[in-house]
């Protein structure tokens, strides 16, 4: 048995028995990878089978995507004209554009209203994630809390907003109601309403769920004994939580951080309703262009955006190191 | 480690139960009732030395698990105490308690490399960086992973992971370690090297190891002390050898398996001698100095299987330990061969020499004469 060479190796398992043992038991995969491909009769008629199934989503992409922007960034290339554009290359929307500091400032503050999101959205999201996938225990009122979390989707983006703007949020709203009668303010605070906070709010409120769905669902893989084991091992709550919870969620805040930050960034209906006028976003800047039929600079724009989105994602994975952990 | 236990850790390299005050783990009256009124461990006494290797066997939901989780601190008794080394552990946290868990399943960080793995323990009790990298190598070298040690779990077999799962408690240096069916979820052939393996491990190390598992041979062939329990409540302590031969109670003789009940009355006392007889009219004598069971009282005796042998040429009548069979099937193990017999009652079997089968093979639907010797019955308490 004792295979160990050298004068004092401690004690040790004697791992040549083991990986003996191991590598029989291994020997017997080829044979039943062999059986399985006895089964596969007619490779070719397998792959059809494949494609067919990836058939629409690759149409879907096509048609949904891929169309559309490579029809935007040609758009973006032809000359505008007061009413409409003439089919002339040029690239002096993108110039003109470079040169616009009204379009670069909404770029900025819709980058930052995006950062806050993203960061109220893992801060606010994380406990409720946390608190379904870890302490609720059974998988059936996993489901049913869930179901409760999506609730605010059952109703229409559009009542919740006009509930959300006049009677809850503005100066005669519910909440500047109840800060005076709590004497908190003398004076009904304005910015509650029609204000980039409150659009800030609205999109934390709308778009939560893209991070607590992703987050649920990594927290929701992580083994319980592991957590034990780490408590096991000399780890208190706090150093569990770090080390071993926080990790495995990694995955989960990336993607939600990757929904939230595209889908924020792009916003540009929340931000006319819930900011009544009174707040633009790089997002209402195209859809003015457009709606002035000023397309070829309506698409530069959106170009710009898609850049300056496929660039976030970029940093944000890089960062994470998402494909390492998926 | 050993010098708090003093003068007490002389004998603490010996296997042998040494029984003294202070040293080793004692388990007092420990009762775990669960919310709704299960009781999952009733009034749970043991004693274990360091160095000791004890096993608790069980069928699944007998406690024996919960009992492991009460020791490790990831369960907190209804009732009882838990002493190691004289301290008592109840109040304490998991990581505060010189326990350490393998867990079933191994339980490995999925987004930790095997290094990282290994290091955990060491890192939450605040040890320098240098000095647990090599700490931790030195665990791996002794479970053969240094080569494997940039690997994620999920890159390993699952006898690596095993031993992932022993390096990273044992790199902590615990009193006790605790393993709950650690053996369970490896291939069989591993399996059986395992068992050799690690008990040699354990050996080296001279560290107490309380083991969880519902498998009668790998209690068998790793223990120094088994503990059988059932429904919450010990059946049984003894060494392997005891709980093989010599059952204390029928639900012990039963879980072990490959023994033979005769349960019925008893029909004669000559001394210490009582002759039990069940309803199909097979005898068994036993010797019982201390129990008090008279003419007419119920009782259960069991013989092993391997106690039974055929008497071909038996021709005289009946007497007591022997029995007319109908032989029900003939199973060829290799070694050895089982024969499935019946008395008309509880199926009997008898096990013998893997060479006799040519002499018994197509032999079902024949009657046998079988026999056994009154030091190999065991008298059964409830």
């Amino acid at each position: 048995m004792s295979s160990s060479s050298g004068p004092d190796p401690g004690p040790r398992l004697d791992v040549a028995e083991i990986e003996q043992a191991e590598e029989l038991v291994e020997q017997r995969l080829p044979w039943e990878a062999a059986l399985g491909e006895g089964k596969a009769v007619g490779r070719k008629g397998r792959r059809l089978v494949t494609a067919m199934w990836a058939l629409p989503g690759f149409v879907w992409l096509g048609f949904y995507m891929l169309a559309p922007l490579a029809f935007i960034v040609l758009v973006s290339f032809w000359t505008h004209t007061d009413f409409g554009y003439e089919k002339v290359w040029t690239t002096s929307n993108y110039t003109e554009l470079f040169h616009d500091s009204t379009y670069w400032q909404n770029m900025r503050t819709s980058f930052v209203t995006s950062l806050i999101a993203v960061g109220a959205c893992l801060v606010f999201g994380f406990p409720v994630a946390y608190f379904l996938a870890l302490k609720v225990r059974t998988l059936r009122w996993q489901i049913a809390l869930f179901i409760v979390a999506l609730a605010p989707f059952w109703t229409s983006f559009l009542t919740r907003s006009v509930a959300w703007t006049y009677p809850l949020m503005g100066r005669q709203g519910a909440l500047n109601q109840a800060l005076q009668k709590l004497g908190i303010v003398d004076e009904p605070i304005s910015a509650l309403g029609f204000s980039p906070l409150s659009v800030r709010l609205a999109l934390v409120q709308l778009y939560i769920l893209f991070m607590i769905t992703p987050l649920f669902f990594t927290l929701a893989q992580v083994d319980q004994a592991a957590l034990e084991a780490a408590r096991d091992l000399g780890g208190n709550w706090w150093r569990t939580f770090k080390e071993v919870i926080v990790p495995q969620a990694a995955p989960g805040a990336v993607i939600g951080s990757i929904f939230i930050f595209v889908l924020t960034m792009g916003d540009y209906g929340t931000v006319q309703v819930i900011g009544g006028g009174n707040v633009t976003s790089v997002g209402t800047v195209v859809s003015s262009k457009v709606g002035a039929i000023q397309y070829p600079q309506g698409a530069a724009s959106a170009v710009l955006l898609v850049v300056v989105l496929m660039a976030g994602v970029f940093v944000i994975t890089r960062f994470s190191r998402l494909r390492e952990e998926l | 480690m050993a010098e708090e236990a003093g003068s007490h850790s002389e004998g603490a390299a010996t296997a042998a139960p040494s029984g003294s005050e202070g040293s080793g783990l004692d388990l007092v009256g420990l009762t775990k009732v669960f919310p709704g009124g299960t009781v999952a461990v009733a009034d749970f006494d043991l004693h274990v030395d360091h160095g000791e290797y004890v096993v608790l066997l069980g069928p699944s939901g007998c406690g024996k698990t919960t009992t492991l989780r009460m020791i490790g601190g990831h369960e907190f008794p209804t009732a009882g105490e838990i002493l190691l080394d004289g301290q008592s552990l109840v109040e304490l946290q998991p990581h505060q308690r010189p326990t350490t868990t393998v867990f079933q399943h191994f339980a490995l960080f999925p987004h930790r490399t095997t290094l990282q793995n290994v290091e955990f323990g060491l890192k939450m009790h605040g040890i320098a960086k240098a000095e647990r990298r090599k700490q931790a190598f030195e665990a791996l070298a002794m479970v053969g992973l240094e080569q494997l040690a940039d690997r994620k779990p999920r890159q390993l077999s699952g006898g690596q992971q095993q031993r992932v799962a022993l390096a990273r408690v044992l790199v902590t240096k615990p009193k006790a370690l605790l393993l709950d069916e650690p053996l369970g979820d490896i291939d069989r052939l591993l399996q059986l090297r395992m068992r050799v393996e690690l008990r040699n491990l354990q050996r080296q190390l001279g560290l107490m190891f309380i083991h969880v598992t519902h498998n009668q041979e790998e209690a068998l062939s790793m223990a120094d002390r088994i503990v059988v329990m059932n429904d919450a409540r010990i059946q049984q302590i003894a060494d392997p050898l005891t709980i093989a031969t010599k059952p204390a109670t029928e639900l012990v003789a039963r879980f072990m398996g490959d023994n033979n009940i005769v349960n019925g009355k008893v029909i004669s006392r000559d001394g210490d001698r009582l002759v039990v007889q069940d309803d199909h009219g097979v005898q068994a004598s036993v010797r019982a100095a201390d129990d008090s069971r008279g003419v007419g009282d119920p009782a259960m005796v069991s013989v092993r299987a391997a106690a039974v042998e055929i008497d071909e040429n038996g021709s005289a009548p009946l007497e007591v330990n022997s029995a007319e069979c109908g032989i029900v099937f003939v199973e060829f193990l290799g070694d050895l061969v089982k024969l499935h017999l019946t008395t008309g009652g509880e199926r009997m079997l008898a096990k013998v020499a893997g060479d006799r089968y040519p002499l018994l093979r197509g032999r079902e639907g024949e009657r046998i004469r079988v026999r056994w010797k009154e030091e190999d019955v065991q008298l059964l308490g409830s």
